[in-house]
């Protein structure tokens, strides 16, 4: 089983990845692939938290842009058929966890009696 | 936070008075992360600061009762609607659109659904566990059903009323090869208003009728996959209902000096019947609009 030492460390790998891609594509890509944000700097720091977090997905993108392989169309084929599917099994799980996790949960007892543990004992 | 949040999309769908609130909704999900994030730092801080090992393993390390459902380790279910409320929140700002392309950048915020799912698991296999209070226990069952009732009420809706589908009509195609997809009839379509439907191929387009000619734009904003079929035209720009980015009916452009862009469909009227060419033009495309000339209520070219 995978510890939660390595998941941190992970994690902290991630991260540092992450922020040097964050760096290099702020300062090198984002002006290749983006004519928007040609000249505009301040909001670039805004992007740094989402890169460090997706960076596989920025570097993949970015490459796909500089290749110009990029399908414009795609852009607007929005994806709505699932909603009914997604909505139906979502309904299930949170019925199922919620009514579960309350019918199952266990009972404060009514008839406890707090006893005093402490001592009498008189510090000096 | 997160039920009123979910609770806007469906309700702008089933009612248009709701739509304002999506111009905030965005803002209203960064402040709900702050929220998540003070919440998680507390519990943190406060219950795994003092233990052995680190205070982050500490937390993914306490409890690993995973196949039991009373004892569960909720901490996890937690931890996972978290780290999407992060991502969802660090890649809200509108570049991530442009850059991941509005259907990436949907799909990936459906993760919302999952993680507000985990979030009922991880209030009801956690503080509902303790907290035996009925009216805390009924306000989260009824906050959870409320968002479960609006979004399957909204999908039944689309999915059994939406959008119709084009007619494949085989009694008139040019001689190109091309083929073309029966609408309606170009009196069917209301002045200043739009007929979508969805092609095929599976896109769905817009035809709009303004001051009596007919143009056709993809359905979706080149923002968020809004609906245009359902904006107001405003002198020949159509507005987004969701977040007010406008269109030219003719080229699909939006004005200067914004440079979205939708793509635009060739329309023909034979036979009284609008028809569209499913294969669309590359995004702000001029097509000259299509005048309909009504005599007798009937539409002809």
């Amino acid at each position: 089983m995978i510890s939660a030492e390595t998941i941190i460390d992970f994690l902290g790998i991630w991260g540092t990845i992450g922020l040097i891609t964050a760096v290099i594509f702020l300062t090198v890509g984002i002006d290749r692939i983006d004519d928007d944000a040609r000249g505009a700097y301040v909001f670039r720091i805004l992007l740094i938290p989402g890169i460090i977090l997706i960076w596989p997905m920025v570097l993949l993108r970015w490459i796909t842009l500089e290749l110009g392989r990029d399908q414009p169309h795609s852009r607007h084929q929005p994806p709505r058929d699932a909603h009914l599917t997604v909505w139906a099994v979502l309904a299930v799980m949170i019925i199922l966890v919620f009514s579960s996790a309350i019918l199952f949960r266990s009972e404060v007892p009514t008839n406890f009696i707090p006893t005093k543990i402490s001592s009498n004992t008189v510090v000096e | 936070m997160l039920t009123v949040i979910l609770c806007i999309g469906p309700l702008a769908r089933l009612d248009r008075r709701f739509l304002p609130l999506l111009y905030n909704r965005r803002h209203f999900g960064v402040m709900t992360v702050f929220v998540a994030l003070t919440h998680a730092g507390y519990i943190v801080n406060w219950y795994f600061n003092f233990s052995h090992v680190d205070k982050f393993q500490a937390v993914l390390s306490s409890n690993l009762s995973f196949t039991q459902l009373i004892g569960f380790p909720f901490e996890i279910l937690g931890i996972f609607s978290l780290l999407v409320l992060l991502f969802l929140s660090t890649t809200s700002h509108d570049f991530w659109m442009k850059f991941l392309t509005a259907p990436v950048w949907k799909r990936l915020h459906y993760l919302i659904y999952p993680a507000y799912a985990a979030l009922v698991g991880h209030v009801a296999l956690g503080i509902l566990q303790d907290n035996h209070q009925p009216a805390l226990m009924w306000f989260f069952a009824i906050s959870s059903g409320t968002v479960i009732f609006l979004h399957l009420l909204v999908a039944f809706k689309e999915t059994f009323s939406g959008d119709k589908e084009t007619v494949m009509m085989d009694d008139w195609n040019r001689d190109d090869g091309d083929y073309w997809e029966a609408i309606c009839k170009p009196e069917e379509i209301a002045e200043g208003f739009a007929r979508v439907a969805k092609l095929s191929n599976g896109d769905r387009v817009a035809v709009f009728k303004h001051q009596g000619k007919l143009s056709a734009i993809s359905n979706a904003c080149a923002h968020q996959n809004g609906p245009l079929g359902e904006g107001k035209i405003i002198q020949c720009l159509v507005t987004c209902p969701w977040h007010g980015f406008q269109y030219d009916l003719t080229n699909g452009r939006s004005p200067a000096p914004f440079t979205e862009k939708v793509p635009t469909y060739n329309l023909v009227i034979t036979n009284g019947t609008v028809r569209v060419n499913p294969q669309a033009n590359p995004p702000g495309t001029f097509v000259e609009p299509l005048v309909v000339n009504t005599i007798d209520g009937q539409a002809t070219l």
